[in-house]
C-alpha cells in the first residue's frame, strides 16, 4: 500500500478549521439570516448551505480562487482581480468581512512563509491591493504547490465547514445534525467544482435575502459574528 | 519535491511594540482596570494602544473610546465568533492584524493592550499574539477559584485578585484567597487590586514597565 502524497497531507493542513485563518468569527450572512428569518421568510440551514454553494461560491469566490491562482504569484495582476472582487461584492459587510478575513489568513502565511504573502500583506497594507479572501487563498495554496483541484476543494469544503460551525456556535444546529448537512452539501461543491473556468470570467452572484440580512443586521450592533 | 522547503521564505521577526493580554471571566473587571492603567501608563510616558474583544457589541471599545483617557483612534474592537477562546488562542489572527494597524497607524506606540471577551477560567493568550499576559479574576466570583486550577490562573504571567474591597460583603476571606492563589500559582506574580479606588493599580503598571518594556 503507498502512503499518502505529500500534495495530500499539505491540502489536509490548509483545509482543517485549526489553521488559523481568523474565519471562525465570520458567518457570511448565516448570523443575520437566522436572525431574522421572522422578518425575511423562514429559515433552513441546509437550504442556505445551498444556495450559498450555488448562487455565490460557485460562481464568484471559486472564480476568483481559480483566478488567483492561475495568476501565479503575479502580485500586480492578483491585486487587480482583487479589485474586481471589491467591486462585484455588494453588501459592505461581506465585502469589508471578505477583507478582514483574507488579512487574517495573510497573517499566518507571512508567518510560517508562505512565498509572496508577506509582499502582497504589505501592499494591502499600503491600500495598493484590498486582500479578499479568496484572492488571498489562490496566491497561498499556489504558492505551496497545491494544484488548481486541490485548491477549488478546499476553499469549497472551507466554506462549507465554516458556516457548519457558525451554526453550531449559533444553536440553529446541532454539530452531528450538522456534519449531515455538510456531506449532503459535498456533491454541490464537486458539481460546481468540475464547471471550466475560464481565465477571465467575470464573478456573479446573486443571493440577496442573505445581502438584505447582512445589511439590515449590520446596522444592529449586536452580532457575535464579524458578518 | 520538498514543499517543506522550496515554498515558504524565512518568516520574518517581528519588532514592533510590546503587546500584552488582559483575560478572565465576565464582570471581573478588566475593562475597569484598563480604564485606570490608561492615566497609569500615561503618567509613565509609554504610548499605548487598545484592542478589545468582545462577544457581541463592541461596547468595551466604545467605553474605553467615551472615557476620554485616549484618542479614539487607538482603540481597535475585534469580533470574537461566538468563541473568546479562539480570537485569542487557536487563531488570534484577526487580533494580530488589528495589532499590526494600530502600530501602522500609530509609529510611536510601545505598548498594546488586548483584552479578552470574557471568558472562564480555562481561557489563555497564545503567545503568537501577546509577550505577556494577565488575567484577571475577583473576589466576587467566589474565594474558590484559584484552587479550580484553571489554565487562566496558573499560566498568567500575573494574576489580578480585584474587587478587593467586596470581600468582607460576600464572605471572602481576602487573605486566605490569596494565599491558595499563591500556592496554586508557586509563587507566580500576583496583585490585589480595587479598580473603583485605584488601589494595587501602579504596581501593576510598574511591573509591566520594568518586565515588559525593560524600563
Amino acid at each position: 500500500m503507498n502512503g499518502p502524497s505529500a500534495p495530500l497531507l499539505v491540502a489536509l493542513q490548509h483545509a482543517d478549521g485549526q489553521f488559523p485563518s481568523g474565519g471562525f468569527a465570520f458567518s457570511q450572512g448565516l448570523e443575520a439570516s437566522s436572525s431574522l428569518a421572522g422578518r425575511l421568510g423562514t429559515f433552513d440551514f441546509a437550504a442556505f448551505v445551498d444556495i450559498q454553494i450555488r448562487h455565490r461560491w460557485a460562481d464568484a469566490d471559486r472564480i476568483a480562487l481559480v483566478r488567483a491562482h492561475r495568476l501565479a504569484g503575479d502580485l500586480e495582476a492578483l491585486a487587480e482581480l482583487d479589485r474586481e472582487v471589491e467591486a462585484s461584492t455588494f453588501v459592505e459587510g461581506l465585502r469589508s468581512g471578505s477583507r478582514r478575513n483574507g488579512m487574517a489568513l495573510l497573517t499566518t502565511h507571512e508567518r510560517i512563509g508562505t512565498c509572496g504573502a508577506a509582499a502582497y500583506r504589505a501592499m494591502v497594507r499600503k491600500g495598493d491591493a484590498c486582500g479578499h479572501l479568496p484572492v488571498v487563498q489562490g496566491l497561498a495554496w499556489q504558492a505551496l504547490d497545491l494544484d488548481e483541484a486541490s485548491a477549488v476543494a478546499i476553499g469549497g469544503y472551507q466554506m462549507v465547514a465554516s458556516l457548519a460551525t457558525a451554526a453550531v456556535r449559533l444553536g440553529v444546529v446541532g454539530a452531528i445534525d450538522a456534519q449531515k448537512v455538510v456531506a449532503r452539501a459535498l456533491p454541490a461543491i464537486e458539481a460546481a467544482a468540475r464547471v471550466p473556468t475560464g481565465d477571465d470570467q467575470p464573478l456573479r452572484s446573486f443571493t440577496p435575502l442573505c445581502e438584505i440580512a447582512v445589511a439590515m443586521h449590520g446596522a444592529s450592533g449586536q452580532r457575535l459574528f464579524s458578518n | 519535491m520538498d514543499t517543506r522547503t522550496s515554498t515558504h521564505s524565512p518568516s520574518p521577526s517581528r519588532v514592533g511594540a510590546a503587546r500584552i493580554g488582559i483575560g478572565g471571566p465576565v464582570g471581573s473587571g478588566k475593562t475597569a482596570l484598563i480604564e485606570r492603567l490608561i492615566p497609569a501608563f500615561a503618567a509613565r510616558g509609554v504610548s499605548l494602544a487598545i484592542v478589545t474583544n468582545d462577544l457581541v457589541t463592541a461596547e468595551d471599545a466604545e467605553r474605553i473610546r467615551r472615557s476620554g483617557l485616549i484618542d479614539p483612534a487607538r482603540v481597535a474592537a475585534v469580533e470574537a465568533g461566538a468563541c473568546p477562546h479562539t480570537v485569542i488562542r487557536e487563531d488570534p489572527t484577526l487580533n494580530i492584524a488589528a495589532a499590526d494597524d494600530l502600530e501602522a497607524l500609530f509609529p510611536d506606540v510601545e505598548l498594546i493592550l488586548i483584552e479578552s471577551g470574557g471568558d472562564n477560567l480555562a481561557s489563555t493568550f497564545s503567545l503568537d499574539l501577546v509577550d505577556w499576559w494577565m488575567f484577571v479574576i475577583d473576589v466576587a466570583g467566589g474565594d474558590d477559584i484559584p484552587r479550580k486550577n484553571g489554565p487562566g490562573v496558573l499560566k498568567c504571567d500575573l494574576l489580578v485578585v480585584n474587587k478587593t474591597d467586596l470581600a468582607p460583603y460576600v464572605g471572602v476571606d481576602l487573605a486566605a484567597m490569596a494565599a491558595q492563589a499563591a500556592t496554586a500559582r508557586a509563587g507566580r506574580p500576583m496583585a490585589l487590586t480595587n479598580c473603583r479606588s485605584n488601589e494595587g493599580v501602579d504596581a501593576i503598571a510598574d511591573r509591566i514597565v520594568s518586565d515588559v518594556l525593560f524600563r
